[in-house]
This record gives C-alpha cells, sequence and structure tokens, in this order.
C-alpha cells in the first residue's frame, strides 16, 4: 500500500512552486507515478506531500523552438506521446524507436520523459541514448533557470544534480548536423533492459570523423565510454567496408575492458558480449541515418 | 491525517462522485468500493498487466494509477466489455480460441487488447505480439490469444 499523503494539484509552474513552499521540503513532485509511486509502495520513500505536475502547462509539448531548431521536450511528456510525435520522427527517429519499446505500453502511457530521467534508474533506456547525442536538461527553481548536460545531470544509481524543489522542465536535443547518425539499440529479457548501446556518428567524406559511445545497464549509471567511441575514428562510413570490421572489433575490444555488473540478466563477460553485438546494430543504424542526412 | 479529495470520474459509462484519500490506487478503488473485482493485483508493480485498465482509452497499470489521477476521467474495465449481456466480439475470439485456463490473467489481456484494436483495428500479428507484450500469461503460451486478438479484428473489420 502507498504511505497516506496530502495531494497538490497545481495548474503552473508558479503554483507548482507555491505548493512546494507550503510543504517544509516533505514533498516529491510526480506526474506520471510509475517511478516514486512505485518506491513508496515499497516502503523506501514516503512523503508528506506529492505535487502532481500533470496541470502545469510549461512543462507539456514537443517543438523544434529551441536554437538552431533543437528538438525541446517537456518534462511531463509521456513516453508515449514521444513515440506517436511527428516532428521527435523526423528529428531523432531513433527516440521513436527507443520509445516503442520502453517497458510496457501501461509504462508508457503513463511515465514521462521527465520522471525517467529524474529516477535515474542505472537501466533507463533514454538516459543511455540522450548521453550519445549530446543531450542537455532545463532545471527550474525559485532561484532561476540552468542547463545541465546529461553526463552531469546523473551523478549516480538513482541520484541526479536536481535539487529537490527543483523542477525537470525540459530535455533539449541538438539537432542533427550534415553527415550525422544517432541510434540506440538494447537486448532485453525482463522489463528494463539487460544490455544498452547508444551512439552518435558524423560521417564526412566517407569517413568516420567523429563518434561517440554510451552504454546503460553495463555500469552502475549509463556512461559514455569514449575510447570505445574513438575506435571508429577514421574508418570507412561502410559496413562492408575492411576498415569499418577493423574498428568495430577494436572498439569491442575496448567495450571488454569495461567494469561491468552481473546481475540478473547474466554475468559480466555474457553483458560485455552483448554489449559489442549491439554496439555493431547501433553503429550499422547510425551510419544508415547518417547516409540519409548526408 | 490528509483529508479525502472528491473526484469526478465515469467507469464504465456510469458517473461517480466519490471522495478518496490521495493514496488510493484505481485497481484498489475498483475493486474495495465499487466491487468491480476484473482488474486483478497480482505483481502490483507494473510488470505482469493483470490490473490493466483504460483511463480515456489508455492502458494503465491500475496497481501504480491513483485513483484521484482519474479525475475528470473515463475508466473502462473488463466488466464493461460486454453490451447488454452480449459479449464483445474479443470476448468471443478469447472463448473459441480457449484463449484461457486459469483466467487470472484474462480482464488484462482483454483490456489491453481492447486498446490495441481501438488504436489499431487491423493490427499484424507482430502488433498484436507487441500491443500484449507487457501482459504475462502462465497457462496458455500465448499463442491462443495471439489469434484470439486476430479474430476479433478480422470480425471487427468485417462488420
Amino acid at each position: 500500500m502507498i504511505p497516506r499523503f496530502a495531494l497538490a494539484r497545481p495548474a503552473s509552474l508558479a503554483a507548482a512552486f507555491d505548493a512546494w513552499d507550503a510543504t517544509d521540503g516533505d514533498a516529491s513532485w510526480y506526474a506520471g507515478g510509475t517511478e516514486i509511486l512505485q518506491v513508496m509502495k515499497m516502503g523506501l520513500a514516503r512523503f508528506g506531500t506529492m505535487i502532481d505536475l500533470k496541470r502545469v502547462p510549461e512543462l507539456r509539448g514537443i517543438s523544434l523552438a529551441g536554437g538552431d531548431g533543437e528538438l525541446v521536450i517537456g518534462g511531463s511528456v509521456t513516453h508515449r506521446e514521444i513515440e506517436v510525435n511527428q516532428d521527435v520522427a523526423r528529428e531523432l527517429p531513433g527516440l521513436v524507436a527507443l520509445e516503442a519499446h520502453v517497458a510496457n505500453i501501461r509504462v508508457r502511457n503513463q511515465g514521462t520523459l521527465g520522471g525517467n530521467l529524474c529516477f535515474a534508474e542505472p537501466h533507463s533506456d533514454p538516459a543511455t541514448f540522450l548521453l550519445a547525442c549530446d543531450a542537455r536538461v532545463r532545471l527550474q527553481g525559485r532561484g532561476g533557470t540552468r542547463e545541465v548536460a546529461i553526463d552531469q545531470f546523473i551523478t549516480g544509481p538513482l541520484e541526479t544534480a536536481r535539487e529537490a524543489d527543483e523542477l525537470l522542465t525540459a530535455v533539449i536535443v541538438p539537432s542533427a548536423r550534415s553527415g550525422e547518425g544517432r541510434a540506440y539499440e538494447k537486448a532485453k529479457f525482463r522489463e528494463r533492459p539487460a544490455v544498452s548501446v547508444g551512439i552518435r556518428l558524423r560521417v564526412q567524406a566517407g569517413v568516420i570523423a567523429e563518434a561517440h559511445v554510451s552504454v546503460g545497464s553495463l555500469t552502475d549509471i549509463p556512461m559514455l565510454v569514449p575510447d570505445v567511441a574513438a575506435a571508429f575514428l577514421g574508418a570507412q562510413a561502410d559496413v562492408a567496408a575492411g576498415t569499418f570490421g577493423e574498428a568495430l572489433a577494436k572498439a569491442r575490444t575496448r567495450l571488454g575492458h569495461l567494469d561491468a555488473i552481473g546481475d540478473l540478466d547474466g554475468s559480466p563477460d555474457f553483458k560485455r558480449h552483448l554489449a559489442g553485438v549491439m554496439l555493431g546494430r547501433a553503429a550499422s543504424a547510425a551510419l544508415s541515418e547518417a547516409a540519409a542526412r548526408a | 491525517m490528509p483529508e479525502t479529495i472528491d473526484i469526478k470520474l465515469s467507469v464504465n459509462g456510469l458517473a461517480h462522485e466519490l471522495a478518496v484519500q490521495a493514496n488510493v490506487t484505481i485497481a484498489d478503488l475498483l475493486r474495495d468500493e465499487l466491487g468491480l473485482t476484473g482488474a486483478k493485483i497480482s505483481c502490483d508493480m507494473q510488470v505482469c498487466g493483470a490490473c490493466t485498465v483504460l483511463v480515456d482509452g489508455l492502458a494503465v497499470s491500475g496497481c501504480t494509477y491513483l485513483a484521484v489521477d482519474a479525475d475528470g476521467r473515463e475508466v473502462a474495465t473488463v466488466e464493461g466489455l460486454a453490451r447488454d449481456g452480449v459479449l464483445s466480439p474479443l470476448q468471443q475470439a478469447f472463448i473459441d480460441h480457449a484463449a484461457f485456463q486459469c483466467g487470472y490473467c484474462t480482464p488484462g489481456m482483454l483490456m489491453s487488447a481492447t486498446a490495441l484494436l481501438a488504436e489499431n483495428p487491423s493490427p499484424s500479428r507482430a502488433e498484436v505480439i507487441a500491443g500484449i507484450e507487457g501482459n504475462i500469461c502462465r497457462c496458455t503460451g500465448y499463442l491462443p490469444i495471439i489469434d484470439a486478438v486476430l479474430q476479433a479484428a478480422e470480425a471487427g473489420a468485417q462488420r
């Protein structure tokens, strides 16, 4: 049973902060509740007041209104809303593909991108992919607004740089540049991924000129692995090319040195191997998208 | 103790005005207050799908969806599928294909598939499998369930 709490239902961002100030800090924001209500049900957290963010219009909506047409996704937009959004499908198809397979349809209907990132579960699908995409989050509190890169935002398992009285109002993803492709692949046996890989590659004159790789579910937080990414630099942007095959092999070897955590989904060795398989698939998908954006 | 909150919601087309504690889930409200025990609490962590109900047409886990969040919305449960004693095409298809044994997952399966067919009246087999991915059945091995959903889609297309 979820412990009892008082409910606040603010209808604006200003009213949300007022609601917070009325609580002495014994409060939590919630939107979908798919993570926080679960934790409360398990007896791991309780709050005097829960502040429902679903009626706050400033947290809604998806637009390409950021600088340079960046993708801006409101903090309380659900996984399902992202999955069926045409702007996201055009701008960041890898995120649509990812969202179509987060947990199950019920969690996707209810759970939000902002809530997922703020919960900072080490197996988070979006956190892993958005790391590779160089995304950032906008945090707003009484004192003002700041933007934090995802790799600075997630500070530990279930820990973020967000202050308790701050809200994640939006997630901002830079628009793809010419020759850039972004993709995400995961292996999953249960609700959450066993292993996941995000990748962003930029192709110039037929060669991989820039590479970023992230891994999730492998270590205690989703993380960028720059040495793995660097293996792709200079390789031909063609999965059939010899230099690409060598680059992928080198990248997999470097992944194999990662200090992975074994869990119910498999041993560290098995999970590193799976990550290598996912890396190959993600790199191939990213190259296809890069070719389409050439 | 926190006060109750007044909510208005429709359940299977019937309007209700209720005073509820904020921590009560929609599954508990349906089962304990309204006597609608179709939605089952099984895993109680949004994994198994036995508690699936629809809120404004969207499938949610009743076990982890607050009743206060259904304020002003339309809730649909398995009890509302049959009309005037006539089973929905999906329910009939479950019988035709013997798509259940113990029956514990069936209300959730039916509601997930109802939402799927409302959104996509002619799903492919792969789309049916993806649509009920989050509903666990220990008896059937899923094949009769998938066949039943496909039959219901066909029946819907013929109407």
